[in-house]
């Protein structure tokens, strides 16, 4: 088992320092609606974007039913949004998308 | 644990009133949310020559959670529940949370760890689609549900897909030695608020959604402590190393008129091999075994969301297999197989009444070397708020 946990603890600190460097070298700050890197805009050639609406019905559903718009207010939406955003592991895109869409049709 | 509880009773209130004192109408900068679930229910149990029936106690469990900014978060979870004639109280988890970029979020304190999806994600009663959890999870369950300690996780976006992850340091499990519950030597105890020895252990999850339509998650999760027995004890170097393997698939199919739900989990425990003690007709007899414990779980379920009929839209249907494989020559040793079926009415997003038959075969176990046939009928009614 030792040298299993070796090779685990290897690994996980192999990840944090990769995961450090890829989060790091990316220089948006945050989602914007406006997409301004290269990458953004070739993802924008071959597909249109989901809408938030597509993104709540899909994700939102993955592990329990989905919430409708009309169950929490906006203030309640963003603490919901946040805690789900870390509880599910959900991308800084998802979350945000879906907060929007909460709280246009709520 | 009774200061711990203190400490956190103090952190809520206080927090509370301090949120209540600052929160006009305008949406304040500290957002504070008391939500939670409780649950109650009937069971009917029949093992051959015992039967059983009774009403379940009710187990509450409010969940507090404090938006800071956009970045910091606190949430914890208390849980109360009758067990006989008791009150039993439980800090399932609090931690904090910060969001430190698009990509990283940190967390310290006592979390639900990600080892595979069912108790970081699907364990609460208004989310499990049956009433109680698969073998193999639980008090005697070999995999760990919570740890003390500090988390990195995050999302990548990969255009369509999308990869998750999350790795952590807590407190390790303790090993039970025999000492104290010889039947029980050589399990593994997660709950562990004070750590023994000065090993930890390390884990993490890997989790990708391969298509962009995120109906299909795999996941892989691994855990390892070098040291679990007391510090300077025979037993303090028996390191162990634990894996699970998890598979959701969740989306609404227009020729099945419904929702497929799919969710399975795979846990592998293997503990280093170690000398315990029983006693023998008054005389203490060395033993050891190969400790390596599994269990899987699959579930399949539907929900015919496309019905035309408002009551058959509420319906679900459900169908679980699960096992649980104890180490053979362990004093716990056990194989158990069950199968469980599930018609479940939902109220609300949040609440629903489920009705389940589960039959189980049980060979070896707490309960003696032979082999038991449990029938079990299970009314529960579970609700999120
Ligand atoms: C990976 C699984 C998962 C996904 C995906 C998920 N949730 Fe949750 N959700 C949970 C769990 C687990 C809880 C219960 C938290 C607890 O009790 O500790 C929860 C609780 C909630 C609650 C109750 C309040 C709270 O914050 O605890 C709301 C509202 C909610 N989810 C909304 C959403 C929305 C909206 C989405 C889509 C963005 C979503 N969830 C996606 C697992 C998930």
């Amino acid at each position: 088992m030792k040298t299993i946990h070796k090779i685990v603890v290897g690994v996980i600190v192999m990840t944090i320092v990769g995961i450090t460097a890829v989060a790091c070298s990316s220089t948006k700050k945050g989602y914007t609606d406006v997409p301004d890197t290269a990458t953004a805009a070739a993802e924008e050639e071959f597909k249109i974007e989901k809408s938030g609406a597509q993104m709540w019905g899909e994700t939102c559903n993955r592990c329990h039913i989905a919430p409708s718009p009309a169950d929490y207010n906006d203030t309640d939406w963003e603490t919901i949004s946040l805690h789900m955003r870390v509880r599910a592991n959900l991308t800084e895109k998802e979350s945000n998308k879906i907060l929007e869409f909460l709280k246009s049709a709520n | 644990m009774k200061k711990l509880l203190v400490l956190l009773i103090a952190v809520v209130f206080g927090g509370q009133m301090y949120g209540q004192t600052y929160n006009t109408f305008e949406p304040s900068k500290t957002q504070f949310m008391i939500r939670g679930y409780g649950h109650t229910g009937f069971e009917y149990m029949d093992s051959g020559d015992e039967t059983e029936s009774t009403f379940l106690g009710l187990a509450y469990a409010p969940i507090f959670l404090y938006k800071h900014s956009d970045r910091l978060m606190f949430e914890a979870e208390l849980e109360f529940v009758l067990e006989g004639n008791q009150l039993e109280t439980g800090l399932e988890y609090a931690d904090v949370m910060y969001v430190l970029n698009k990509n990283i979020t940190a967390r310290a304190g006592k979390f639900l760890l990600p080892f595979g999806t069912f108790m970081e994600r699907l364990h609460p009663a208004w989310i499990n689609r049956l009433p109680n959890a698969p073998l193999g999870y639980g008090h005697d369950g070999i995999a760990p549900s919570s740890g003390i300690g500090v988390e990195l996780r995050g999302a990548f976006d990969l255009g369509g897909p999308t990869l998750n992850y999350s790795v952590y340091a807590t407190n390790g499990p303790r090993l039970n030695d025999g000492s104290d519950e010889p039947e029980e030597a050589g399990m593994l105890r997660f709950e562990n608020y004070e750590d023994t020895n000065l090993a930890k252990a390390y884990g993490g999850r890997l989790g990708l959604l391969p298509f962009s339509d995120s109906s299909t998650e795999i996941g892989f999760s691994a855990y390892s402590t070098s040291d679990t027995g007391e510090q300077d004890s025979e037993y303090e170097d028996v390191g162990a190393f634990l894996f699970a393997l998890d598979f959701s698939f969740v989306k609404q199919i227009s020729g099945l008129g419904g929702v497929i739900d799919v969710k399975a989990q795979y846990n592998n425990s293997n503990v280093d091999t170690a000398t315990y003690f029983e006693l023998e007709d008054d005389i203490l007899e060395e033993y050891s075994f190969d400790n390596q414990s599994n269990s899987f779980y699959g579930q399949l379920s539907y929900r015919p969301t496309m019905a035309s009929s408002d009551f058959v839209k509420k319906l679900e249907f459900v169908g679980r297999y699960s096992d649980f494989n104890a180490p053979e020559g362990a004093e716990w040793e056990e194989k158990s197989v069950q199968y469980a079926f599930g018609l479940n009415y939902w109220l609300s997003w949040r609440s629903v009444i489920k009705l389940s038959y589960q039959t189980t075969e049980t060979e070896g176990g707490h309960d003696g070397d032979g082999l038991t046939n449990t029938d079990g009928l299970f009314v529960h009614w579970a609700i999120g708020f």
